[in-house]
């Protein structure tokens, strides 16, 4: 059986939403960490803590935009996924580490 | 640069490395005008330094001057981590002068010479043909006997001397850095096995190797300029090795997606892909928080003062992070996806992509090693901005910028018009290239250019005036 083949996969107007998800994945994702850092170190309250995990579905929801309109294979959307989660959990695990470095180091200047 | 204040003679090269690297940047800034000057009026200089002559000079000057600018970091450091003399440093002051020399060589065939017989004359002493690695074989031969006796004076320093966090992560990618420069020194017919290979000392470096030295970099740099502590910064350095390794080494899957590797690259390139912009987002959050959490502890003692050395440096060095995180991980991910790479792969997004990585991730935090070197070649304690930093600061960012978004504009026009709209055919190449938006985004780039260029002049006249200046405290 031959395989028929539609260019272009991609809608002509598909390209911008593309382009500017893609960017939003980032531009998000960079805010859910950063409000996560910003809660950690006190520089923003702790209820504040809320638009960090906010940030994050933004992230994700640009991510599905951006993977549906590219019409992505199953297998990379599953590995979109994965990232993602391991995205939600990634400044957890940094910010454990940071917290035993802290304690281990309290008093050290050096 | 005056060296005058300079006790060690490991951080004396250090700063012949950073004065021949500053010169080179200029040459690839001066031959980048040129081919933006070609695409807007084509008979420019034609036939005496073609588009493709100034291309080459452009990009591997590119590449030249920031090895020229690491190597000279590494050795600037080294007796601030390892608290001894560089060992064999008379070594290290040899090959710097074989190094600068066969670059001297290079350029000066690449401009007189420029074209040879098809044949293995012109692989041996003209070009090898690979974009950004092109110089000849003799050449490549060289900088392997240069890139071994630096990588054995850092690892032997760092053996004799303290062992840091920084200098083991240091030794680690320095020797990968230079041994995958053997993946890009022998030829095949096959092209795509050509290809395989050198995207592993393209990708290999700049993606991988590149970004865990700007990473050490960044470390040393929060600690001497603002005085970071050393145990949180060298946790940070671990965490981001450990991701830019993981995400970037298999990240090489997308460039297999079109030179006829096999298909598994798809899903390997896409998984690491979207992977890669996680580290450049915590080496970006790093640097604010090292330098919240310092500037805290100060504001807590109750003085207002800031806890920044070296403002220019620190400036070059924050863009670094801004630079890395917009250039290699947002531009980057626009199209690093197969199934959007399929329309933009080749065209000017590639170009925009790698301006504002290359800027952002290497030429910001390199500039501000320079700075380093200034500052300690004559002996400041406190280092000011002046209003030449300022300037040249302004202007060389905001005409990579607007090169960028000229450059994306472009690519934005090709990616419709010569690949959605018209399949990628011959006519459509020159239908995009002739489309009103792609002529108009390349007057800008030429525009940019030129500030860019301006903006450099005023960076060197900066970096050899601004320490006698009387603003800064000594």
């Amino acid at each position: 059986m031959i395989e028929t083949i539609i260019r272009p996969e991609i809608a002509l107007d598909d390209f911008l939403p593309i382009f500017v998800s893609s960017a939003f994945v980032l531009v998000f994702g960079s805010l859910y960490v950063g409000v996560y850092t910003a809660v950690k170190v006190n520089m923003l309250k702790k209820w504040m803590m809320v638009f960090a995990y906010f940030f994050w579905i933004l992230t994700c929801y640009m991510l599905y935009i951006m993977g549906s309109l590219m019409h992505v294979d199953a297998f990379t959307a599953k590995a979109l996924v994965v990232a993602m989660v391991g995205y939600l959990m990634l400044p957890h695990a940094v910010y454990y580490m940071q917290h035993r470095v802290h304690e281990e180091n309290e008093h050290c200047d050096v | 640069m005056a060296n005058n204040h300079l006790t060690s003679e490991s951080k004396q090269l250090a700063t012949w490395y950073f004065t021949f690297a500053a010169i080179i940047f200029g040459a690839q800034l001066l031959f980048g005008l040129v081919a933006a000057i070609q695409y807007v009026m084509p008979a420019f200089l034609f036939e005496l330094v073609d588009f493709s002559i100034a291309r080459i000079i452009h990009i591997n000057a590119l590449v030249v001057w920031m090895v020229f600018a690491m190597f000279g970091s590494v050795y600037w450091l080294l007796p601030d981590e390892t608290g001894i003399e560089t060992v064999g440093i008379k070594i290290g002051k040899l090959l710097f002068w074989v190094f600068a020399a066969a670059i001297v060589v290079v350029v000066l065939v690449y401009l007189l010479v420029q074209v040879g017989p098809a044949d293995e004359t012109t692989i041996w002493f003209i070009t090898e043909g690979r974009e950004y690695i092109e110089a000849p074989r003799w050449a490549d031969f060289g900088i392997v006997v240069v890139a071994l006796g630096f990588v054995g004076n850092l690892f032997l320093t760092g053996m004799k001397g303290k062992q840091t966090g920084i200098v083991t992560v240091l030794m680690a990618d320095m020797i990968a850095f230079a041994g995958l420069y053997l993946a890009g020194m022998f030829f095949t017919d096959n092209i795509s096995v050509d290809q395989y290979w050198w995207w592993w000392v393209i990708h290999l470096w700049v993606e991988a190797t590149w970004e865990v030295f700007v990473g050490a970099i960044a470390a040393y740099g929060l600690i001497t300029m603002i005085g970071a502590h050393r145990k949180t910064v060298e946790m940070w350095l671990w965490i981001e090795v450990s991701m830019l390794f993981g995400s970037g080494i298999l990240g090489l899957g997308h460039h297999y997606f079109w030179i006829g590797t096999p298909e598994y690259w798809w899903e390997i390139g896409a998984l690491f892909s979207a992977l890669e912009p996680l580290p450049l987002v915590a080496m970006f959050i790093h640097v604010l928080y090292d330098w919240g959490k310092t500037q805290g502890s100060q504001d807590a003692k109750g003085e207002q003062l800031s806890v920044i050395n070296n403002k220019p440096a620190f400036t070059w060095f924050v863009l670094n992070a801004f630079g890395n995180f917009l250039g290699a991980g947002i531009w980057g991910f626009f199209h690093t996806l197969p199934q959007v790479n399929l329309y933009t792969h080749g065209t000017q997004f590639t170009s925009a992509h790698g301006h504002l990585a290359f800027f952002g991730a290497y030429a910001t935090i390199l500039i501000g090693m320079f700075y380093l070197g200034v500052q300690g070649s004559n002996g400041i304690k406190v280092m000011k901005n002046t209003k030449l930093s300022i300037w040249a600061t302004s202007m060389i960012t905001g005409g990579v910028v607007g090169m960028t978004v000229a450059l994306t504009i472009a690519g934005y026009v090709q990616v419709l018009v010569s690949r959605a709209q018209m399949g990628a055919t011959w006519a459509a190449y020159f239908d995009g290239q002739s489309g009103l938006w792609f002529v108009q985004a390349m007057d800008w780039r030429l525009i940019m250019g030129v500030v860019t260029f301006l903006g450099f002049v005023l960076l060197a006249t900066d970096l050899l005036r601004t320490g006698k200046s009387a603003v800064h405290e000594r």
